[in-house]
């Protein structure tokens, strides 16, 4: 194990050689964790702490991705255009498909001799898909983030394939069934770049942990909780709950389509079909309920539990297939299904279940035990006698010890 | 005609939807893939046992009803029992829909490698018979569903078992009190609402392409029908099922000729554009809009002057 990080930190440091093997398979899993949990922990504070169910992950990640594939890649053809470099026409859907692969070879060969430009490029994609995210969550909260919580689901799970359509009938967006290529942003980096980008997603998978924890800890996070519990109190008390779901939606997209852009620079490729609903919005919804809904410390539990398993069945796929005369994917498909069911079935609450919110000078444990604890009959049997029994009670209710009186 | 054929598939899964959604109050995305069997129900009864799928119809009303009892008393009962909210049964469901038909792939793969024959893209038109000049499909499946639909409402206004399912409909907890066993009424309707969807199911081959995972896709369009139903009402779902199968065909084709063939790739999207529409102007779909309607003093006179709604007095 400790080898295997070696090499890892090594891959990063070493110039010109591609990791491969055990350590490829340890980035492949760093990669996909990073994407994951950020994904999960979006869900999680739609789902686990305002009660949102969120069936549609999906659309806000292929919002991401087709960001990138859309205006980044544009925005970069028409710079190195400005730069003096020439490129082949990409005016047309016909133009812009087939001489993709062309225009993205000299817009690496541009961007190994200027890093600034693909750092520049990899903001603007993380910026642009954040907002793009934000203003996807405020459209698809339009129609139904007034309804009940099961209409929010179906038409957030239709809007994933609706917007899998357009992607795949609009070359425009992102070269429609052939895919598009994405010019490489770490193409001056010598080493591995899919190191590279793992170690970025999960620097920002830390950052948008670090927001979470912020928000949810907040007067904001109790709200949304409050909100989850009972939404009629909380409307009653004069907020609004509508608009607060529709932020909270707002947010957790845009964070949720960061994830899309990023997919875009590891695979170097846009197509719809890496963007499937059964990807981005099953397998994220299985890891939060395995790891338990509520809290981020079982989000990340989840997730690498799913993410080591399903990686593994990936790449040793050649070996178990020769088990089954089926393809291997279906076999993950059960599994995903019989886990789920099995999981909301025998741990509802999930591997952590939900801990009360730390809050830096509120002890709310002692809050919750001290009513709790007030054992009636106990407190009776001290104090016998209509008038102290009941004078007993008071006692206990106000934390006093019914025998210290005595005495 | 597709279009017919369509519509009256599509309400007997409306129907079913509703039901499931009535008794037991969510949204059964599995439902669509209880078509899926249905689908592979006739294919296996056309192409391996060689007879007309028409005899497969009641094995496949049997089957359905079974998987979907099977699916009720595994987990969606016990779920109940556990005090789990809607989300919590809906998520359920959705993943029995997974399991469901990737069951149904690796049965297609099973047959394939078993019979060699094609089994994920199949159209079983040459095994339908002919009659007057229409496609023997074409007239059983509206007569079919017409008379379960009558079977239906019969059954739901005279005979005491529907009386009893109307009534756990509306409130299981006074229908409990009332002496009637909800255990056995819900039972009895996820049987129904499994075995409908699967007949409906079987009748797709005979007219459509299928694969395994088309039974899964309709459920968008089942959805569309039975929220523009109202979502609890049996009789708007049957008006939902024809109005949405209905447009998704007929709008394809009359786009396809009058913009352009690239239209036929956007199909899906009517039920989408069904349920967002519906969703913003009306969310309780043609019922609660009937009700506006009868609340009006326009409608009013107009239900009175034709005798659905008596006078005062």
């Amino acid at each position: 194990m400790v080898k295997m990080l070696q090499d890892v930190a090594l891959g990063l440091l070493t110039s010109g050689v591609a990791v491969e093997g055990t350590a490829r398979l340890v980035v492949d899993i760093a990669m996909y964790f990073g994407l994951f949990v950020i994904v999960a922990m979006a869900l999680n504070f739609q789902y686990g702490n305002a009660g949102i169910p969120n069936m549609g992950c999906a659309v806000q990640v292929i919002t991401g991705g087709f960001f990138v594939s859309a205006i980044t890649v544009r925005l970069m053809f028409i710079i190195v255009e400005g730069a003096g470099l020439e490129l082949q026409t990409w005016a047309t859907d016909f133009d812009w498909t087939y001489n993709n692969p062309a225009n993205v070879r000299i817009v690496n060969d541009y961007i190994t001799t200027n890093p600034t430009f693909g750092w520049s490029m990899l903001l603007f994609s993380l910026a642009g898909a954040l907002v793009m995210g934000a203003v996807v969550g405020y459209v698809i909260s339009l129609p139904a983030i007034r309804l009940r919580a099961t209409y929010l689901m179906i038409v957030l799970i239709t809007m994933a394939d609706a917007a899998q359509i357009f992607g795949r009938n609009i070359p425009w967006i992102a070269g429609g069934t052939l895919g598009m290529f994405v010019p490489n942003i770490f193409a001056w980096y010598p080493g591995d770049r899919t190191v590279l980008t793992a170690v970025i997603t999960l620097f920002i998978g830390l950052i948008s942990f670090l927001i979470f924890k912020t928000m949810l800890n907040s007067p904001y996070g109790r709200l949304m909780r409050a909100i989850r519990e009972n939404e009629t109190t909380v409307g009653s008390v004069g907020k609004n709950v509508v608009g607060i779901r529709r932020n909270i939606l707002m947010f957790a997209s845009g964070i949720t389509a960061v994830v899309g852009s990023l997919v875009a620079f590891y695979f170097s490729f846009v197509v719809e079909a890496n963007y499937q609903r059964a990807f981005w919005t099953y397998w994220p919804w299985l890891m939060l309920i395995l790891g338990g809904p509520g809290n981020n410390a079982g989000t990340f539990l989840g997730c690498a539990l799913i993410v080591a398993m399903r990686r593994v069945i990936i790449v040793n796929k050649w070996f178990l297939q020769e088990l089954f005369f089926f393809p291997v994917a279906y076999f993950e498909s059960i599994l995903l299904g019989v886990l789920l069911v099995g999981v909301i079935m025998f741990r509802p609450n999930g591997l952590i279940p939900e801990k009360l919110l730390y809050i830096p000078g509120v002890n709310y444990t002692l809050m919750v035990q001290e009513e709790v604890d007030i054992d009636w009959k106990d407190a009776l049997k001290v104090n016998r006698g209509f008038s102290s029994g009941l004078s007993g009670v008071i006692n206990v209710l106000s934390g006093k010890d019914p025998n210290e009186e005595d005495e | 005609m597709a279009a017919l054929v369509y519509a009256s598939e599509l309400t007997l899964l409306s129907i079913g939807f509703t039901l499931t959604y009535l008794t037991s109050k969510i949204p059964n995305f599995a439902h669509g893939t209880y078509a899926g069997i249905g689908i592979y129900v006739s294919y296996t009864f056309s192409k391996i046992l060689g007879i007309s799928p028409y005899l497969g119809f009641p094995m496949a009303f049997l089957l359905g009803g079974i998987f979907s009892v099977l699916v009720y008393l595994i987990v969606i009962k016990v779920l109940t029992d556990m005090g789990g909210g809607a989300i919590v049964l809906t998520i359920a469901t959705l993943a029995i829909q997974i399991f469901l038909t990737a069951i149904l792939q690796v049965y297609a793969y099973y047959l394939r490698e078993k019979y060699s024959t094609y089994t994920m893209q199949f159209l079983l038109k040459e095994f339908d018979f002919a009659f007057g000049g229409f496609p023997g499909i074409f007239i059983v499946s509206i007569s079919m569903t017409v008379g379960l639909v009558l079977v239906l409402h019969y059954m739901l206004t005279r005979t005491k078992m529907g009386i009893a399912m109307r009534a756990t409909a509306e409130d299981p907890e006074l229908a409990s009190v009332l002496g009637i066993n909800i255990n056995k009424i819900q039972l009895f309707s996820w049987f129904l609402t499994g075995g409908l969807a699967c007949l409906a199911g079987a009748m797709i081959p005979l007219w459509f392409q299928s694969s395994p995972a088309s039974g899964a896709m309709m459920i968008t369009s089942i959805m569309a029908g039975s929220l523009l139903g109202g979502f609890d009402s049996i009789y708007g779902s049957v008006i939902g099922g024809v109005i949405v199968g209905m447009s998704e065909i007929m709008l394809t084709t009359w786009g396809q000729s009058l913009i352009g063939v690239w239209v036929g790739e956007y199909r899906p999207m009517i039920p989408m554009i069904f349920l967002v529409v519906i969703l913003m102007i009306e969310p309780d779909g043609l019922q609660g809009a009937y009700k506006k309607f009868a609340a009006s003093d326009f409608g009013e006179n107009i239900l009175k002057s034709i005798g659905l709604m008596k006078e005062d007095g």
